[in-house]
């Protein structure tokens, strides 16, 4: 098979969700030879880019675009041990701290979130539902986090996410860390109420949001500001 | 009348043996200490590592047998006490919105103390709402005392039943303060517990949380009126599969129930739900959609089963506005709950799935409130109403428009709308081709207009002004 041809039949095959068949083909892919960051990079990002058209479009579903990100994190975990095999690593895109604020444990919308920045290039750290305020800051600290994503679907839990803003404006840290929110109950109004650095209705939407936040943080100077 | 069912009772006992079996082998994660130890007593299996309890269906069964058959809210007015099923459908306001449609600009920004006065008013002054569900937040509370403030601009305005949550334990008990003020000593409260309290302590699938349950314990140990919500949203916190939903949320209700008996022997509570079908395309939420509606039909039929109340969040939209869909959807959902049995509806108000209160919205659900009570009643079948008089009198080619039956019952026989238009087109033109949704304004406008009259004397608001000094800011 061309190479050019072998690229397009992992993209489509992921589109298609085919979570065997694309193992089998990049199994066969690599034993042939064929570069891992290739098959990343020419295969499965235009693969994932078509999936995040078509959910758009509303071709496809939520519960497809969830599936697809979960075969391409498992395609990864057979891709990533090789690249570093060749002493090369993935240019992580920031590192983002998320949960869900205190006294909210709902944890359905946040994990939707965690599963696209991390297929999106983001390390991210997960400190899970029910997150005191000075928890998020600790580990922002801890990892040297660009973004920390806070998330509230209750309008009673809400104020939770205006708790970590002040927080990090007592603490001298609100310029260190671009502060992200959404859930049920968070709007854009809301965000710019609170002096967070942005609000993303949907998923997709917070990755792009993300992206952007720490593409700022480098023309404002990169990180420690 | 015979209510809607979906469910033979052959099926309604494979429900609940699902339920009972989703309680003993998959278990409940309890977040909560105190309810942990109490299903523990009761002879349920705790795992002490991952807060996992596993409740036999003996347990289940014992604690059934004890759920009360109805629940009572009370009203500062004694005339306002209601009691479901006997009383029902209870008409409610839907509750907790940050935001309110700006009456004056019509944009949309965070809901004030003075808003929810104004709203409390209007629930007073709208005959078809039998309780007070708190309808917003309240963005210029002092922080932490927002549930505080919310059910003292309430009690200021309403002497109907009020209903609302507190975030954690110090709200809780500053709000039974207020209460007891209110009732004229902590004495008196407890005879006459003027506040009811909801919570939703179990988040689907089967998680129950810290703060609300720690609430509903301490509650229920003190014989106050409290109950709960149960959400699932099919596809995202539930299975997909609307049965499987129903079997879900039927074992989170149980499990919450039982939890209420092991409390208390005989805690009165409501089987009430906001069961959802997520909107899968995006994930949005879709409290608007029919499938809402066929949902609440199957837990209310569930209810029966249980012999308790049945309530529930119905009728919501996801409209941002009073438009067509606000109005289908909440015609639909409201209608299908009331033929279906459902006896307590939180319905009114609320805009663009619960996060807008609209006084305009709210005008127009009162109307849908009182539609929906007139069906409720059905066709009277008393022997006056067989008509054989009436008609012999007449006879054929006459007219009954001056009957004397007729003149007795015109004003009670039908319900006399104000929002609906009943104008032919030519004089709705000439008015000025008013629609429903600006006749509605109008009349909250003229409600808000009358005089304000306070509703709690004097006396009582400088007890509570004395106890609660910022509650002067609020006056």
């Amino acid at each position: 098979m061309e190479k050019a041809e072998m690229f397009l039949s992992l993209k489509e095959t992921l589109v298609l969700l085919e979570e065997e068949d694309l193992l089998a083909r990049i199994e066969e892919a690599l034993t042939s030879g064929v570069d891992p960051l290739a098959i990343i990079e020419r295969g499965l990002l235009p693969g994932l880019k078509v999936i995040g058209e078509k959910f758009q479009d509303e071709e496809i579903f939520l519960p497809e675009l969830m599936r697809s990100a979960l075969i391409f994190q498992g395609v990864m975990a057979v891709l990533q041990p090789k690249i570093r095999e060749q002493g090369r690593i993935i240019q992580k895109k920031g590192t983002v701290v998320i949960g869900t604020v205190k006294g909210d444990i709902h944890t359905i919308g946040k994990n939707i979130v965690r599963l696209l920045l991390e297929i999106g290039g983001f390390e991210v750290h997960d400190l899970g539902v029910d997150v005191d305020t000075f928890k998020f800051i600790e580990k922002a600290k801890e990892v040297n986090a660009d973004i920390i994503a806070l998330s509230a679907l209750l309008t009673s839990t809400l104020s939770g996410q205006r708790d970590v803003v002040e927080a990090l404006a007592g603490q001298d840290l609100r310029r260190r860390f671009k502060v992200i929110v959404g859930g049920g109950a968070a709007t854009e109004k809301w965000a710019e109420e609170i002096k967070a650095d942005g609000y993303a209705e949907t998923a997709p939407a917070a990755v792009e949001l993300a992206e952007g936040l720490v593409a700022r943080r480098l023309r404002e100077g990169g990180r420690g500001l | 009348m015979n209510l809607a069912e979906f469910f033979t009772g052959e099926e309604l006992e494979q429900v609940h043996g699902a339920s009972l079996l989703v309680l003993e082998e998959v278990g409940i994660l309890v977040r909560n200490e105190k309810a942990r130890r109490i299903f523990a007593g009761a002879g349920a299996g705790v795992d002490g590592t991952t807060n996992l309890v596993k409740i036999p269906r003996r347990v289940v069964e014992e604690c059934r047998r004890c759920f009360p058959p109805s629940f009572t809210f009370r009203g500062r007015d004694p005339l306002y006490d209601r009691t479901i099923p006997a009383d029902g459908p209870l008409m409610v306001t839907a509750s907790s919105a940050p935001d309110i449609v700006d009456r004056q600009t019509g944009e949309v920004r965070r809901a004030t103390a003075r808003d929810l006065g104004q709203i409390a008013r209007m629930v007073q002054e709208l005959p078809g709402f039998d309780v007070f569900s708190i309808s917003t937040l309240v963005a210029d509370a002092p922080e932490g005392h927002l549930s505080l403030v919310r059910f003292y601009e309430a009690l200021k305005n309403t002497t109907k039943p009020v209903r609302s949550n507190t975030p954690n334990m110090k709200e809780l008990k500053e709000v039974l303060a207020l209460g007891e003020i209110a009732a004229g000593g902590a004495e008196a409260y407890l005879k006459r517990p003027l506040l009811n309290h909801h919570y939703c302590p179990v988040v689907s699938p089967l998680t129950m949380d810290v703060e609300s349950t720690e609430a509903v314990i301490y509650l229920a140990e003190r014989g106050l009126p409290v109950y709960g919500t149960i959400c699932p949203n099919g596809g995202m916190s539930s299975p997909l599969s609307p049965l499987a939903t129903l079997v879900q949320g039927n074992a989170e209700f149980l499990a919450l129930g039982t939890l209420m008996q092991l409390v208390k022997n005989g805690t009165p509570l409501i089987y009430a739900v906001l069961a959802t079908i997520a909107d899968l395309r995006s994930g949005n939420y879709a409290p608007g959609a029919v499938e809402t509606a066929i949902l609440q039909v199957a837990f209310s039929q569930m209810a029966r089963y249980y012999r308790v109340p049945s309530g529930g969040y119905i009728g919501l939209t996801n409209s941002q506005e009073n438009d067509v869909q606000s109005g289908y959807e909440t015609g639909i959902g409201t209608t299908a709950a009331l033929l279906g049995g459902c006896d307590l509806l939180n319905m009114g108000g609320l805009l663009g799935s619960l996060m807008v209160f609209d006084f305009t919205k709210l005008v127009i659900d009162h109307e849908i409130a009182l539609m929906l009570k007139q069906l409720k009643k059905g066709v009277s079948f008393l022997p006056e109403d067989i008509g054989l008089k009436e008609i012999g009198q007449v006879g054929p080619g006459g007219s009954f428009l001056d009957h004397e039956d007729t003149l007795r019952r015109m004003r009670t026989t039908a319900f006399i709308p104000r929002v609906a238009t009943r104008e032919m087109r030519e004089r709705w033109e000439a008015a000025g081709r008013i629609g429903a949704d600006k006749r509605a304004r109008q009349e909250a406008e003229r409600i808000l207009a009358r005089e304000v009259r306070e509703r709690l004397d004097k006396e009582t608001d400088r007890r509570i002004k004395e106890r609660f000094d910022f509650l002067s800011c609020f006056s």
